[in-house]
């Protein structure tokens, strides 16, 4: 089980052209995510959720600030979704499994099948990818980040290009898994219903990359969209997050006018 | 589209033979036969314009007993197994290697920045430099024997996968790489599995034009550094003033590239993209997402 720290981290990208200032994408950003949860980040487009992403997998460098992922004392691995299945066209399924798993053999081979089996494709692993429908690409591309035994979970609004059922199908099937392989995941996303069914706890952050709230989400599982509690809590949650767009259209109106 | 279907209903209630007839003269096929004895017509009438030009019919003579053998005027014939043997080991030699140089030196400029700053502009140079001059210089440094035609081949067929090389590692989707990336995929990994049928149809338009250039450089090469050989052979048959001899080389000359090119390359091709034609079987991936659908609901 990893440990995530974010501390004071600040990512700002210079100005695109002369006479612009540099935006801010992350503004001191400090939270700690530790053991088997499951904990997502919202907040609206533009508030610094893909970079904070980016940063953590290595992609981009903060400005100031760290964000670390440890596991003891050796460093953290990372497993990925991505909005996208990304996988590799011309590889069939179980090829694409094998291709992050670094294990050789017979070994790489068990542990492909036994993750392709917990997202319901044990039977699809000759096929190639232009075989499969969205849904179960992106199933693939789940049954892959959990392949490679990660101790974190980074996962990308990875249900935001499925249409609303198939979305709603692999959200109950993701809580399945995540119960079964104990495992701590980071899980990025604009929808706020989205967040309260799946998570245990709720970053939420403001345009401008800060933090807005810090929610812990202490309802039974396994949650369904439909139960009374998750829509409760969603509609509350939802409250907050228009209540914070408010006063952040306020604030950029005063600001205007002063 | 749905005109031409209406077209065929109606001629098939007609009559069946018309309508058969009709179809074969629109087919491929026939298109491609009658390319063939265009050209052939295009030969006959420029041969009787021109004297010194053999007609198609002579020209096929001289190469039947060319390939099958017996005595003409006191010169023993029949060396076209003897010749094709000795170019063929040095055309395939010369092309092996520039697959693999060229593929692994596209992977080098395409994958850096710096590698395309310092080579690609070579690359170009090399590309532009027509097969004869290789075999001037090839002629110079080796003078005759193996190695002038080897190495001009490979000179001249090299070039041509790298450039397609390089545009196909460039063309690899960044999300691909950025995934490779992400889950730290070794390099020779992402090199087996990712860059390389990435660009396996750039590979294969650079290996086919690679053929054709390498083909007609292994003959330029041959005319001038080699004491047999199909290309020796038609400037034997130059040099002793037999213009049937010389015009019957060509012809096996071109046969050969032409059956190579549709009975290898193209099949090559196919198995090469089984991937990509997995992507036509739509039906069924269509009824897949009905049953995900009907288990989400």
């Amino acid at each position: 089980m990893a440990t995530l720290t974010v501390d004071h981290l600040r990512k700002t990208f210079p100005a695109i052209e002369r006479g612009s200032s540099p935006t801010t994408a992350i503004d001191d950003l400090s939270f700690t995510i530790e053991g088997h949860v499951f904990v997502s980040v919202v907040g609206p487009s533009g508030c610094g959720k893909s970079t904070l992403l980016n940063i953590l997998s290595g992609i981009e460098t903060s400005s100031s600030g760290a964000a670390t992922v440890s596991e003891g004392e050796r460093p953290a691995r990372l497993g990925y979704v991505f909005q996208d299945p990304r996988l590799l066209p011309w590889r069939t399924v179980m090829q694409n499994m094998l291709y992050v798993i670094d294990e050789t053999g017979s070994t790489a081979r068990e542990r492909a099948t036994t993750y392709l089996e917990l997202v319901g494709l044990g039977d699809a692993d000759g096929k190639f990818p232009a075989q499969l429908s969205g849904g179960m690409q992106q199933r693939v591309g789940i049954a892959r980040a959990f392949a490679v035994e990660p101790d974190l979970l980074l996962m990308d609004e990875p249900f935001s290009h499925l249409d609303a059922i198939t979305a709603r199908s692999l959200r109950e099937q993701l809580q399945d898994i995540w119960a079964k392989t104990q495992k701590t995941v980071l899980f990025v996303t604009h929808d706020v219903a989205e967040a309260v069914q799946l998570s245990d706890r709720i970053i939420v952050l403001a345009p401008g990359g800060r933090l807005y709230a810090d929610v812990e989400v202490d309802l039974p599982r396994p949650r369904k969209a439909s139960d009374t509690q998750v829509a409760t809590m969603q509609a509350e949650l939802l409250g907050r997050f228009e209540t914070m767009q408010a006063e952040v259209e306020a604030a950029k109106a005063s600001s205007i006018a002063s | 589209m749905s005109i031409a279907i209406d077209r065929t209903r109606a001629g098939s209630s007609g009559g069946g033979g018309a309508d058969s007839v009709r179809r074969f003269l629109r087919s491929q096929r026939f298109a491609r036969a009658a390319s063939y004895v265009f050209l052939l017509i295009l030969w006959w009438l420029a041969s009787m314009y021109e004297d010194r030009f053999p007609a198609p019919l002579e020209t096929f003579q001289f190469l039947w007993i060319e390939v099958t053998g017996g005595s003409h005027g006191g010169i023993v014939r029949g060396e076209f197994i003897e010749h094709f043997a000795s170019t063929l080991p040095r055309f395939g030699l010369g092309i092996a290697i520039s697959l693999v140089l060229g593929i692994a030196v596209g992977v080098l400029i395409g994958g850096s920045k710096l590698a395309e700053a310092l080579f690609k502009d070579t690359l170009l140079v090399l590309v532009a430099l027509p097969a004869i001059i290789w075999a001037f210089l090839t002629q110079m440094w080796f003078g005759l024997g193996d190695d002038a035609v080897v190495i001009t081949t490979f000179l001249s067929a090299f070039p041509f996968v790298s450039v397609n090389v390089v545009q196909g590692i460039q063309a690899i989707p960044r999300e691909l790489r950025r995934m490779s990336g992400a889950f730290h995929v070794s390099r020779m990994r992402r090199l087996r599995h990712m860059q390389i049928p990435a660009i396996t149809g750039y590979i294969f338009a650079g290996f086919r034009f690679a053929v054709i250039i390498g083909w007609n450089a292994v003959l330029l090469a041959e005319w001038f550094s080699s004491s047999e050989g199909v290309g020796w052979r038609s400037r034997y048959w130059y040099d002793a003033n037999r213009y049937r001899g010389f015009v019957a080389w060509v012809v096996l000359f071109i046969g050969f590239i032409v059956a190579l090119d549709r009975l290898v390359l193209v099949r090559l091709q196919r198995r090469a993209f089984r991937w990509r034609d997995a992507q036509l079987s739509t039906i069924e991936r269509e009824a897949e997402e009905i049953d995900v659908g009907v288990k989400g609901a």
